[in-house]
């Protein structure tokens, strides 16, 4: 199958993902961390599991996206959709996974209530900062602090 | 999305905390202790969510395109007759799984797996609630006789042995039953919830949303405590083993599928719009999704016993041992978790009382099969009235006393002293409010 042909299903995160999130994790940082995947998914999955979205290609996920909606924090009092991980299968990058996952959750963040949606980007990972610029994100005045304990 | 919150009326949400305070007598460590387990989630609270906005006309079935029922009233009689039997079969399973997660709860090795499986106990009361408040709603007149706090009485007085479907009669032995359970039990739930989101009957599709967005974390519940023993197991602990745990699938796999119906039938609901899927469909479906689930244990076995090995070479070994058995890289086959064939151990549907094997073998010896059964079940099971009655029965078929389909609609038979019928029963769960309040409902917008 060439790569025009593949079909990539956007569907809702699941309990039988953790094992292909789990995979797809290990495969972009190169570690195996199931205990990680198990306990970030269960505390996601109790909270509002309509907003985790995984692209599925031939039964493997090749893309996944984590986040809800939140109020009252950072001074943000409005509901605010957060997008707090991601990940997209190398071999499958250019071909609009990222955006459909974000699509998705984005549309649920707006039926959520959320006027608005956020994310935080590490400064040296420019190619998530440029995926997120074509989405429309823009710098936020609200900035990052940090100190090492 | 817009929905609303509702309490039943007082009486019967008195009844329903009445009943908590007997069958789930951890209510309050719960919720005192929600903090330290979930941080941030929302506070449970026992009350019905109904979602608007939803789609409003018939979406399967011979009157698809039609707007949907707001009332029971407002149904053929035959199709009102379905709705309802679904509706109580609902509520049954959703109070019938917290008296048997109760029976040994308090075995867990983990606190937090016990915290998960008494917040998903608290949740499931929620469900049971949201059918009474369905039930006491609308006016069921038009397809039964039995009044709204007769059937509230009826649901509430069930014990394990008088429930409407088989899972939910069989005892668990113990805190490895409780995560089966909701790895494999909730998981049939999360198909009936999804099937009824389309329900013809609004108030039905409206109610299943939120009980979703909680059955997701209920099989989470199951399926993240068992990928961490399969870990757990393949450094060899003394605790849990997979023997364990294939034996507990054993147990409750057949139970699952027979929860879906028999393979033949379901296209009444369909053409009454009020599911979209027939019975085989969607119990092929659940059998395919299981299979998922355990290969997902076995690639953590493997990895966790093998870690030097990477993600490729762990599938291919997996695949390896699947195909050829044996034994590859100092791991057999027998340690790996396996599917049972779908017509192992069945008692009700197209192969109740076949007497196929495990792997899908057939015994035409009656007591050869019982102790190829035993083999494969838990010692805990084996020893317990559930399995004597199976045994008893399927002698009885094999000895042409009776057909299969007879002893199909014989299985489980009620044994709890009290049986389901509330008069016998020395507790009534609604008691009459003296000064005639608490007969209305109270509802407000959430969000």
């Amino acid at each position: 199958m060439n790569e025009s042909e593949t079909v990539v299903q956007i569907r809702q995160l699941e309990d039988t993902d953790i094992g292909g999130v789990t995979a797809l994790d290990e495969k972009i940082g190169g570690e195996y961390r199931p205990e990680v995947w198990e306990r970030r998914i269960g505390y996601y999955l109790r909270r509002d599991p309509e907003a985790l979205v995984v692209a599925e290609v031939d039964g493997k996920v090749a893309g996944f996206m984590l986040g809800e909606v939140r109020s009252g924090e950072f001074g943000l009092e409005e509901p605010t959709g957060w997008i707090e991980v991601m990940g997209v299968d190398p071999a499958m990058r250019g071909q609009a996974i990222g955006r459909r996952l974000a699509d998705r959750m984005l549309s649920h963040f707006q039926k959520q209530g959320a006027s608005s949606v956020r994310t935080l980007v590490d400064e040296t990972m420019t190619e998530i900062a440029s995926f997120f610029d074509s989405l429309g994100f823009e710098p936020a005045p609200l900035r990052s602090f940090v100190k090492n304990l | 999305m817009n929905v609303t919150k509702t309490y039943i009326p007082k009486k019967y949400h008195q009844a329903v905390v009445k009943w908590q305070e007997t069958y789930l007598p951890d209510f309050g460590f719960l919720l005192d202790n929600w903090d330290k387990y979930f941080p941030r989630d929302t506070k449970f609270e026992l009350c019905a969510f109904r979602e608007l906005g939803m789609c409003s006309e018939i979406e399967c079935g011979d009157q698809k395109g039609r707007p949907k029922f707001e009332q029971a009233a407002e149904m053929e009689q035959q199709q009102g007759g379905h709705l309802l039997g679904a509706l109580k079969a609902q509520a049954s399973t959703e109070f019938g799984s917290i008296q048997q997660h109760q029976l040994t709860l308090a075995r867990a090795q983990e606190e937090e797996e016990q915290f998960w499986i008494l917040r998903m106990m608290a949740e499931e009361l929620r469900h049971g609630y949201q059918m009474l408040h369905l039930l006491l709603e609308d006016d069921w007149k038009s397809v039964t006789d039995q009044s709204g706090p007769e059937m509230v009485e009826e649901i509430l007085s069930m014990q394990t042995g008088s429930h409407i479907l088989g899972a939910f009669n069989i005892d668990f032995d113990s805190f490895i039953d409780n995560v089966v359970f909701c790895a494999l039990i909730d998981r049939v739930g999360k198909y009936q919830l999804s099937m009824q989101r389309i329900s013809a009957y609004k108030p039905m599709a409206e109610s299943m949303p939120q009980m979703l967005r909680e059955e997701a974390f209920h099989l989470a519940a199951g399926v993240v405590p068992l990928r961490r023993w399969m870990e757990k197991a393949a450094q060899d602990s003394v605790y849990i083993t997979t023997e364990d745990i294939q034996k507990a699938i054993n147990k409750w796999l057949p139970r699952g599928l027979e929860m879906f119906g028999d393979e033949r039938g379901g296209g009444t609901n369909v053409r009454y719009g009020l599911k979209p899927m027939k019975n085989a469909e969607a119990q092929e479906q659940y059998y395919e999704e299981v299979g998922k689930v355990v290969r997902d244990l076995n690639m953590r076995f493997i990895r966790a016993r093998l870690p030097e090995l990477s993600l490729s070479d762990a599938e291919t070994l997996l695949e390896k041992l699947l195909e050829e058995g044996g034994q590859s890289q100092g791991i057999s086959w027998e340690e790996l978790v396996h599917m049972p064939h779908r017509e192992f151990f069945r008692r009700r549907g197209v192969p109740a009382f076949r007497m196929v094997g495990w792997a899908g073998e057939r015994f035409d010896d009656v007591e050869a099969y019982l102790q190829h059964l035993t083999a494969h079940l838990p010692d805990g099971y084996r020893a317990g009235r559930d399995f004597k009655d199976y045994a008893q029965m399927i002698r009885r078929v094999d000895s042409g006393e009776l057909t299969g389909d007879d002893a199909a609609r014989t299985m489980p038979s009620l044994r709890r002293v009290g049986g389901v019928c509330p008069c016998s029963r020395a507790v009534r769960w609604v008691a009459e409010e003296p000064d005639g309040n608490g007969s209305g409902s109270r509802g407000e917008a959430v969000r």
